[in-house]
């Protein structure tokens, strides 16, 4: 299977054609409010009082995000307070995104004598760059080139059964047409890691799997609480599902079938094809834009919604940046309340009229037609939430 | 006597999923592969809830997907619904500072 895509310097392909300013704040934001094509993040925590390894991860998210195919250009500024760490200072920021050979104007608030003065500079090279990528013209592609990321919420029954099934096989499509799949969620996969590790693709890639539920679980022992107060979520509970194993074995299906090729940190980019655990949290507004930043270019939503009537209000989350994020559902109440909300339906399945294969292959053609330009439902809002990297370690 | 949907995932399954509302008496016809298993439920199963497809005794592990999703934390008849006030998970349980 083909698609139309925007092939990048460095043979990547992207689905979108954005230029993105980086970092946020108010001088990549009203570079953006003044120049359409543009996009930026939003984020309350940028590395100061971090950790070496959390500095990291706010590092990788930034040029992760610039390096990821959908953006076709990059405006780097200098005007983000990082309290002069090392792994965030401009020029190491610039020297990573350079590697990719797509275009990046590099704007110093210093040379430039001020913020204002860097607005408008950022403006100048931003309304140059989207229009020199308007030139650019999209080619047909195998769906080989695809890197997804999928996050399963308000998790139920449904999720389990159908939902998370029918994600898993377009995962195991896209991976043996030699693209890229990745899931996380670690705390969502204790009770099911056992399952996962016979999958990994060699002894070390399974005792790394292990390692990070130990690591998670550990945690949630030290905490003294019940971890069904916390996660699997009150509303997953008042949807059916009863203990935190029951939704881990439900959300390993999304995960589809094929060997598991590594455990990536938060925003690290896998380097190779094939199917990749991401240890991290399963927030919303943190998984997806670390899946971005790692290189994918489409993000699934594989949304229960049993335990409450909540679906009305999915248009508000849009955390995914650069990447279209595709809503999908098997469960009828669900997507009934909120279908302009929803790319994809599979409660078809638990109604008898499709099987997990046919909804799969009718997910993979859409999947394909929204990577050649067609707008997911969330694409058509003009909203971003603010992102969150994903911090192991207490702040100080 | 009306016929309610049902799917069990695993031939080694305790339980299986009701796909519709069950009302108490109802009996579900719940699919495993192509098998239906008759039950008749003790209690209102509501949409994906789980019933019990077989006798389980106390400390018997609840078995779906064919692996362990909890423990039975008091006898459970076929035909009732089994959720957190007869099933026990043991992973994460900070509350017990344990590993299972």
């Amino acid at each position: 299977m083909e698609f139309l895509g925007y092939v990048r310097p460095d043979g990547s392909v992207g689905i979108r054609n954005h230029v993105l300013v980086v970092p946020g704040g108010v001088i990549a934001e009203k570079i953006c409010a003044l120049v359409p094509g543009t996009k930026t993040i939003a984020m309350a925590k940028s590395g100061g009082g971090m950790t070496t390894r959390d500095r990291e991860a706010v590092a990788r998210t930034f040029f992760g995000l610039a390096l990821n195919p959908n953006v076709a250009g990059v405006v780097l500024h200098s005007g983000l307070v990082a309290g002069g760490y090392p792994e965030l200072k401009v020029e190491r920021l610039a020297a990573e995104i350079a590697k990719s050979g797509k275009p990046l104007e590099v704007v110093d608030v210093m040379a430039e004598g001020g913020a204002l003065e860097t607005i408008m500079k950022g403006v100048k090279v931003a309304r140059k760059m989207v229009q020199d990528a308007s030139r650019l013209r999209r080619e047909l592609v195998g769906i080989g080139t695809l890197c997804l990321g999928v996050k399963c919420g308000a998790s139920d029954p449904t999720s389990g059964m159908v939902g998370n099934p029918v994600v898993g096989y377009l995962f195991d499509r896209i991976v043996e047409s030699g693209g890229t799949a990745m899931f996380g969620e670690t705390t969502e996969i204790i009770g099911a890691e056992h399952i996962l590790a016979k999958r990994a693709v060699n002894e070390q890639v399974a005792e790394e799997i292990l390692e990070a539920v130990r690591f998670v679980e550990d945690r949630a022992l030290a905490t003294g609480e019940d971890i069904r107060t916390m996660n699997p979520v009150p509303e997953n509970i008042a949807s059916g599902i009863s203990s935190l194993e029951e939704k881990s074995l439900g959300a390993i299906y999304k995960a589809g079938h094929q060997p598991i090729q590594g455990v990536l940190k938060y925003a690290e980019r896998p380097g190779k094809p094939g199917l990749f655990l991401v240890d991290t949290w399963m927030g919303i507004t943190t998984i997806f834009p670390g899946f971005v930043a790692a290189g994918a270019q489409l993000t699934l939503f594989q949304y229960g919604g049993g335990g409450g009537a909540k679906a009305r209000t999915l248009l508000d989350v849009s955390p995914s940046i650069v990447a279209p994020l595709l809503w999908t559902s098997a469960n009828p109440v669900a997507y009934a309340q909120a279908k302009d909300s929803f790319d994809f339906y599979s409660g078809t399945v638990i109604e008898g009229t499709e099987t997990i294969e046919e909804a799969g292959e009718r997910l993979l053609r859409l999947v394909a037609d929204i990577a050649s330009g067609t707008l997911t439902r969330n694409e058509t809002f003009n909203y971003a939430d603010p992102i969150e990297v994903y911090g192991i370690d207490p702040l100080f | 006597m009306t016929q309610k949907r049902g799917l069990i995932l695993h031939p080694g399954d305790n339980v299986g999923n009701a796909l519709e509302e069950v009302l108490q008496g109802e009996v579900i016809g719940l699919s495993l592969g192509k098998e239906i298993v008759q039950v008749e439920a003790l209690e209102a199963i509501p949409f994906g809830f789980k019933i019990a497809v077989k006798e389980i005794t106390s400390g018997e592990p609840i078995i779906k997907y064919g692996e362990t999703i909890g423990h039975a934390s008091k006898p459970i008849k076929r035909g009732s619904l089994v959720h957190v006030h007869n099933l026990a998970g043991a992973r994460g349980r900070g509350d017990l500072r344990k590993r299972p």
